[in-house]
This record gives C-alpha cells, sequence and structure tokens, in this order.
C-alpha cells in the first residue's frame, strides 16, 4: 500500500515542483528549437525560412565531408577513452599504494581537472607549437619532424593526448575510490592462493572494477564527443582540412562560420541521439548488467 | 601437513608500535591450535606473520625445518580462512575453489578431481555455479574452507571464520570444524577471541594479552591450573571469583582486604603481608559447612539459565563480588545468605604485581 500525503494547501505541491518544472523547460526549449530548425533552410541573417523535411539530414549522410567527420570523432572518441582511462588507472593503482604523503600526491594529480578546456588547449598548443614549441623542439632532437598545421595525422594526434590529459584527473578519482573500495582481504587470499601481483591485477582487481569502468567508458566517450569543443578550437580549430573536426566542432563551424543553421541544427539533433543513446545504455547496464 | 616452530616471534610497525613480542611456540604435525586473547592481543598479527601478509621484524618462523620468514604467502605452503571470507564475488563458487589450483598449474583433470571431492565433504555440490552473493553466511563460509581444503596445504590457517555467523550456526560449524580436522590430520593454526570456541577446539590454546604470549597448555592445563591471573580471569563462565588480600605470617592463610580469611591447603613462601590474588571458580563453590574454605554469600541477583543457575552477590555482606554456579533450578532470595565453600585445591593464587601464579 502506497502512503498517500494530503497537503493542506492547493499551492504547496506546485510550488514544490516548480524546479522541476523550470528546468525541464530550460533544458528543453532548446532541444526542440533545434529539432524545428532542423526541417528547415534559413537565410543567413533569419529573414525567412522554408519548410525542407528531411532535406538536411538526407543531405548530411550524402556529404563525403559529414561521413569522414563521423569517422574522426569516432576514432577520436575511443582514442581519448582509451588513453584517458589507460593512463589514470596506471596512476591510481601506484597512488593507492603509495603511503607517504598520500593525499598531497593525490592532490597533485587532480589538478589537470580545475584547467579550464580552452586553456588547457591554449598550453598544449604551446608545448606542441612547431616553430616554438618545447615538446616539438625535444621531437625533432630524436628525429620526429612535427607539424600539426600540415599533417592531419598529427594534429589528431595533438587533440587526443590534451583531451585525454584533462580527463585524466577524473577518471583518476573514480579509479582511486574503486581500488579502494576492493577489501585487502580478496587481494591476500589471492595473494595466499599463488596469485602474482600482475596475476591479482587482471583476475581480481580489473574484473572488480568493471562497474567503475564501464561508467567511465560512457562518461568518457560523451566527453570525447561533446566537450572537447573549446579544446580543439583553441589548438587545431578543426583543421588541417578538416582532420581534427569532430561531430561537435562541426556544429560550430556549419553554424556559426558557414551560418547554415538548418543544418547545423540538424547535426545537433543527431549529437542529441547520440547522448540519449549512450545515456540510456549507461543506465541500463551500469545499474545491472556490470556486476558480479 | 607439517609441524611448525615459531621462535622468538616479534612484530614492530614503523612508529614504533610493538604489536607482539618473544613469541615461542612449537607445533606438532597435525595439531589443532587455538590462539585466543582479547582483541588487540597480537593474536591475528601472528597468523598473519604466519601466513606471510605481514612481516616479521624479529625472530624466526619454520615450516617443516624450512625457514619461511621471507618467502611469499604463495611459496609458503599455507590456506587461510578469513573472518569475512574474502571470496572472489566475480567468480563461481567452483571458480573461487579453482583460482589456487589453476594458479599452481595443476591439470584440468586434477582440480575437478579435488573440487568434487571437497564439495561432497563440505556438501557444496548443488551451489558450485553459484556466485558468492547467492549464498547464505554458513554456506559461503563452507566455500571459504572449500578453497582451503582443495589446496591441499601443508598448514591451515583461520582468522576468526565463525565470528560472522549467529550462534546456533557457529556451534554447528564449530563441530564441523574439528570433524574436518580429524579427518585432514593437518595442522590447523586458528585464531578466535571467543574462549568457548578455544575450548572445545583446541589441542593446545595459546592465550595471548598485549602482545605477548600468557600461556599455552591443552585447554584443561589452562582451566585447572592457569599460569597468571589474567588466563585465570579470561577461561571459564562465569569468571573466576577474585579477591586481593595479605598472606599471613606462617604462609598458611590469606586475609581478603575485605576482612575474611582463607586458610591454604598448602603454605607458600612469602614474606608476611605479602599482597596475593586468590581465585575461585563459580562451579567449584558447593552448598554447605563442611568444606576447607567457607565463603558466606550475599545474595545479589540471580541468572536463571535453565540447566544452571548463577547467583552473583558479595562475600559476607561486604565489598568483594561472588558469584556461584549451581546445577538445576534453584531460587535464593535477593538479600538472604547462602552458606558455600570449596576444596583447598579448588583455590587459585597469583602475585598482585606479576600477576603470575604462585603455588
Amino acid at each position: 500500500m502506497q502512503k498517500r500525503v494530503v497537503f493542506r494547501s492547493r499551492l504547496l505541491p506546485y510550488l514544490l515542483v516548480l524546479p522541476q518544472i523550470a528546468i525541464t523547460v530550460i533544458f528543453f526549449w532548446p532541444s526542440y528549437q533545434a529539432i524545428e530548425s532542423s526541417f528547415f533552410i534559413e537565410d543567413a541573417f533569419g529573414f525567412s525560412r522554408e519548410w525542407v523535411a528531411l532535406d538536411n539530414y538526407t543531405e548530411l549522410f550524402d556529404d563525403p565531408g559529414y561521413l569522414k567527420s563521423f569517422r574522426t570523432t569516432l576514432i577520436f572518441g575511443v582514442s581519448v577513452a582509451f588513453l584517458a582511462m589507460s593512463i589514470s588507472l596506471g596512476l591510481a593503482v601506484a597512488a593507492n599504494r603509495v603511503v607517504k604523503a598520500a593525499t598531497g600526491y593525490r592532490t597533485l594529480l587532480i589538478w589537470p581537472y580545475a584547467v579550464a578546456p580552452a586553456l588547457a588547449g591554449v598550453i598544449w598548443y604551446f608545448l606542441m607549437n612547431p616553430s616554438l614549441g618545447i615538446v616539438s623542439y625535444w621531437l625533432k632532437g630524436v628525429g620526429v619532424d612535427w607539424n600539426h598545421y600540415l599533417n592531419g595525422d598529427q594534429a589528431l594526434l595533438l587533440v587526443i593526448v590534451a583531451a585525454a590529459w584533462k580527463q585524466v584527473s577524473y577518471n583518476f578519482l573514480f579509479f582511486l575510490a574503486g581500488l579502494q573500495s576492493i577489501p585487502k582481504s580478496m587481494l591476500e587470499a589471492a595473494a595466499i592462493d599463488r596469485a602474482g601481483p600482475v596475476r591479482r591485477f587482471w583476475t581480481i582487481v580489473f574484473p572488480l572494477l568493471t562497474p567503475t569502468t564501464f561508467f567511465l567508458l560512457v562518461v568518457n566517450l560523451v566527453y570525447a564527443f561533446f566537450d572537447t569543443f573549446a579544446l580543439i578550437h583553441a589548438t587545431t580549430e578543426g583543421g588541417p582540412v578538416d582532420a581534427t573536426s569532430v561531430l561537435v566542432f562541426r556544429v560550430y563551424n556549419t553554424g556559426f562560420i558557414g551560418q547554415d543553421y538548418g543544418s547545423s541544427a540538424a547535426q545537433s539533433v543527431i549529437l542529441m541521439g547520440l547522448v540519449i543513446a549512450m545515456t540510456f545504455v549507461q543506465f541500463r547496464y551500469v545499474e545491472r548488467k556490470v556486476q558480479y | 601437513m607439517a609441524d611448525l616452530k615459531i621462535q622468538e616471534l616479534g612484530k614492530t610497525y614503523p612508529g614504533g608500535v610493538t604489536a607482539v613480542s618473544d613469541v615461542n611456540i612449537d607445533i606438532a604435525d597435525g595439531e589443532f591450535i587455538v590462539l585466543v586473547g582479547p582483541s588487540g592481543c597480537g593474536k591475528s598479527t601472528i597468523l598473519r606473520m604466519i601466513a606471510g601478509l605481514e612481516t616479521i621484524t624479529t625472530g624466526e618462523l619454520q615450516i617443516e625445518g624450512r625457514r619461511v620468514n621471507n618467502l611469499e604467502p604463495g611459496e609458503r605452503d599455507i590456506a587461510m580462512v578469513f573472518q569475512n571470507y574474502a571470496l572472489y564475488p566475480h567468480m563461481s563458487v567452483r571458480k573461487n575453489m579453482e583460482y589456487g589450483l589453476k594458479n599452481e598449474g595443476l591439470p584440468k583433470a586434477q582440480i575437478a578431481e579435488r573440487i568434487a571431492e571437497a564439495s561432497r565433504t563440505l556438501r557444496l555440490e548443488d551451489y558450485l555455479d553459484r556466485k558468492p552473493r547467492q549464498l547464505s553466511g554458513g554456506q559461503r563460509q563452507r566455500v571459504a574452507m572449500g578453497r582451503a581444503i582443495v589446496r591441499d596445504p601443508k598448514v591451515f590457517l583461520f582468522d576468526e571464520p565463525l565470528s560472522n555467523l549467529d550462534a546456533k550456526l557457529r556451534t554447528q560449524l564449530r563441530a564441523e570444524l574439528k570433524a574436518l580436522h580429524n579427518r585432514l590430520g593437518a595442522t590447523f593454526i586458528y585464531v578466535t577471541h571467543d574462549q568457548v570456541e578455544a575450548m572445545s577446539l583446541a589441542d593446545r590454546i595459546v592465550i595471548m594479552n598485549h602482545g605477548v604470549v600468557e600461556q599455552i597448555g591443552t585447554p584443561m592445563d589452562l582451566y585447572l591450573r592457569p599460569a597468571s591471573r589474567f588466563v585465570a580471569d579470561f577461561i571459564g563462565t562465569p569468571a573466576m571469583n577474585m579477591f586481593e588480600g595479605k598472606l599471613s605470617a606462617d604462609g598458611g592463610s590469606v586475609l581478603v582486604d575485605g576482612g575474611h580469611t582463607f586458610g591454604l591447603n598448602t603454605p607458600v613462601n612469602g614474606s608476611a603481608g605479602t599482597q596475593v590474588v586468590i581465585g575461585i571458580r563459580p562451579e567449584h563453590l558447593h552448598r554447605g559447612d563442611g568444606h576447607d574454605i567457607r565463603l558466606p554469600l550475599t545474595v545479589g541477583f540471580v541468572e536463571q539459565l535453565g540447566a544452571d543457575t548463577v547467583v552473583h552477590g558479595t562475600l559476607n555482606g561486604g565489598s568483594e563480588a561472588l558469584s556461584v554456579r549451581f546445577s538445576g533450578v534453584q531460587m535464593p532470595e535477593t538479600g538472604s545468605i547462602i552458606e558455600l565453600g570449596c576444596a583447598a585445591e579448588n583455590l587459585h593464587m597469583f602475585d598482585v604485581v606479576t600477576g603470575r601464579r604462585l603455588g
């Protein structure tokens, strides 16, 4: 039997749900606007628009540039997630073993998260700049000719590294918490069961971290797909020749540079669909399937 | 199956805290040794040092004549059952038991054989494909034991394995554990804070306090001739009655601070006025006035336990607490006086300063 609460005032219940309603409106209104505009072609100054049904979408999927951007985004997202997660897992395992000055060490590892995305981009821009960057200078020393202005692969690598660097701290926090929640006696039991440190990690620790890993995988992919605009804008601006033009960057480029609002809106809607799908996967599987 | 030699074993943590010092125990092959003591006495530390989970700072540990101080836990040929079972939650019961054997590189057929045998012994056959979280506490406990048994180790270590279970299950598993020891004939080292568990399981008990061994002996040794006041107090429920007093000039009697005199069976050496502690177990007191030592009990409150009745009160209405255990149902009235007595041979005497046994 569910207990029913009767409010004395008629106004109070509405007042209580008001914040939720406000949030819903604030979130849904722009989304609705995007969906609406994606069915129109609009002139650059917004004086007139014409209903074109799904033309904006069909045009996108006929555009090799857009399909290439899809591929770039996929490579970018997967690489960022893999790089950021493997580095942070390594750091978390190391930090978990530190006894002396553990808090200080951990705090330092969390710092990159406090750096604004655009700033992170600028930092990497200067480090890697072909004419004045220190890292590109070192690379030249070992025989690598670094120029991400000309080399599209190098440009992509640059934004991947920069984006991953930014995300390492966040992953680190979750992995560390996950590691600390594994009972020590379980690892001791494994040690008595003749499993060496490496085997212990892969057969006990890593499987027990699965829920954390899966959660972070989704978060990292969402981050790489949708949250890296400022970083790319500050470093490569999508170039050279669209080599680093991921989907979010393209939305901006099409809308604000190309002033094709309809197509930009259609791209937004596709991205929105992706986010919804990924969130759905996360809620459905993180809660139920990925556990032990 | 092996003997253990523990010599001058000690553990000092970085920072200077000494958990255990100067422990000497010789454990025979196939013996059931129980380490018992209050929490923080160092019993688990000793067990963990034997397992190799804790480094040994001083002394030596030998298993089957081989020094193992610096061996990894996996190289010592031991198995351990943890208090919280430490089952691998992502593995089925079968996988949990296989894990150690796979790490050893045992052939598949042999692994299957050992698991079949262990699961038959422990009645786990129906649960082999379940995950630990689908099992009850008692079943998890049995899986933990199964994981140890399949390894066929030289020494089994148990770290309070029954303390997470309810009282009834604990009694049942205690009996199973004892039967298991008889069947396997292996060396068992068992840590507990429960003196009843220690008394009922052990061949020999090692009783510890503040990081040192108070006494090593069979359960009856500890019960009948406790080597110290601590052991006397720890073993037996309700706890032993203790009275502080002064030795008389001839060493033949003790004057308790409350004014009561105890005549001693055999006079002890010691100068007159030496402070001593007299101990008498509640179950060694009997009604009547024809005993060597006579103690009037002023009844305070009565615990009816069914088979037994424990009467708590004071010695002769004074400040000394006195308890007695009668068999059967008894209903003495609060405030009434019961004449009690005991045989002089049941009297224990300890040094007040060192706590060691006198006489």
